[in-house]
């Protein structure tokens, strides 16, 4: 047993063929999960029960779940039902791809769905009083008032969840599709060397990671600049 | 419901090795989080150095591909040593229980670590003042002052972090361990209903969660009864 460096020289150019793979799941499911996690955020903070109930049905049963159960259920469960099969979403459902960017939008959309709500409850409620005194109505408060500073406080805990997303997307390998971590196993079948394979890729994956939270970290402190006092 | 007769206790068989791989991986968190918490608040640079680059390193990778690196990377090194003394030896292996175990309890550590330290700096140095004043020894006070102090400040992040290790169990069955996404898998190909069988799943995931979540609650409701009635 020995670490052969040679192996890793090969082998990582092939795994960054996968890295478009990974990169598109990531952007896909993050862009749809937030899209989802706004609707069920407001869904959740109407007041009204006929949408609470099924927006905290749906995060409580997305969240108690584990991410490979629900891309399991989806892709070799649904195709159980002739109904889906005959239905207009079959391209979508027939393709390991579609399978996985609806499994991880769905997953995603619940955890953010309560880090934003999150950061609805943590917005300063004399803020709000501030803007009802100067007239602001109920909509203009919550979005130029409690959206804004909601962002703010709702942004490092949603820097964490795109990382556990971009982490879920290595759990695609297991539906077939040949993402990063895809490619590493079936390299690591061929050659038996996990040593070599998996921790080059493990490196791939920190440095994803790190430009994750350097990207939030930022946009982070553009938001908070209005908390910056002038000298 | 007429599928699943006869595959229940492959269910509840599968649910039990769920449960111990959780209390294994648990005991294993909390030791790694608290040895983790400990080095990080030391006065050791080295120390610091090394708690530090433990949480980078498992917060920044997928749970699988650790999981992965642990079953196969000590699978080689074993083989290889067992091959020293018997050549014939083709494959030596951890067990997938303690190899997941071991694995999922190191990951969800990494994010202990931050718990820890969190709850350990928020205990209020005069307590510990006062420990002393009255002659209580170091260990002592760190027993019954500083270890029921934190605990309740980091129960609800560590309620989170024992549900992210019930969601993790769910991995271990790619190394092949007997739970229950491995029973669901049996009775697929026996019946061929892929998404009943997923759905039994995803249920016992969630109960095990929503029991999590209960004990969390009471535990909580325990450790700050002597703050009732003080708000």
């Amino acid at each position: 047993m020995s670490f052969d460096f040679s192996l890793v020289i090969d082998s990582i150019p092939k795994m960054l063929m996968g890295l478009g793979l990974t990169l598109q799941l990531m952007a896909l499911s993050a862009v749809l999960g937030t899209v989802l996690a706004v609707v069920l955020l407001l869904m959740r903070i109407s007041r009204r029960w006929y949408l609470v109930w099924p927006s905290v049905t749906y995060i409580y049963i997305f969240r108690g779940t584990p991410i490979l159960v629900q891309i399991f259920i989806i892709y070799y469960g649904l195709p159980q039902f002739e109904a889906v099969r005959d239905s207009i979403f079959w391209p979508i459902l027939r393709e390991p791809f579609g399978c996985a960017v609806l499994a991880l939008s769905l997953n995603t959309g619940a955890y953010v769905s309560e880090i934003l709500r999150g950061g609805i409850l943590g917005v300063d409620k004399g803020l709000g009083e501030a803007a009802a005194a100067l007239g602001l109505s109920v909509r203009q408060r919550f979005i130029h008032i409690t959206t804004p500073i909601a962002i703010r406080l709702a942004t490092p805990a949603y820097s964490n969840d795109i990382v556990s997303l971009m982490k879920s997307t290595a759990l695609a390998s297991t539906i077939t599709l040949l993402d990063m971590m895809g490619i590493a196993r079936t390299i690591v079948a061929e050659t038996f060397a996990p040593y070599e394979v998996f921790l080059s890729l493990a490196v791939i994956y920190m440095v994803m990671t790190f430009f994750i939270q350097k990207a939030f970290g930022r946009f982070e402190r553009h938001m908070s600049r209005y908390l910056k006092r002038e000298n | 419901m007429a599928d699943l007769v006869g595959w229940w206790d492959d269910f509840f068989w599968g649910s039990v090795v769920v449960a111990q791989v959780f209390f294994a991986s648990l005991t294993m968190m909390v030791l790694f989080g608290l040895l983790g918490a400990a080095a990080k608040l030391s006065n050791s640079r080295v120390a610091q150095k090394v708690a530090a680059a433990y949480t980078v390193v498992f917060r920044g990778t997928p749970e699988i591909l650790v999981l992965l690196l642990i079953y196969f990377g000590s699978a080689i090194a074993l083989t290889s040593l067992a091959q020293l003394y018997d050549p014939s030896i083709a494959f030596v292996d951890i067990p997938p229980f303690w190899a997941g175990s071991f694995a999922i309890g190191l990951i969800v550590g990494a994010y202990a670590t931050e718990t820890f330290r969190g709850a350990f700096l928020g205990v209020d140095p005069g307590q510990i003042e006062a420990a002393r004043a009255l002659g209580i020894s170091g260990f002592k006070t760190f027993i019954y002052i500083q270890i029921p102090e934190m605990w309740r400040l980091a129960l609800p992040a560590f309620g989170n972090h024992m549900l992210s290790l019930i969601k993790d169990t769910a991995l271990i069955s790619i190394i092949g361990l007997n739970e229950t996404l491995f029973a669901a898998e049996q009775a697929i190909g026996t019946t061929g209903k892929p998404f009943t069988m997923y759905i039994v799943v995803g249920c016992i995931y969630l109960s095990f969660s929503t029991a999590i979540t209960l004990t969390v609650m009471m535990l909580e409701k325990k450790a700050n009864r002597h703050l009732e009635g003080a708000r």
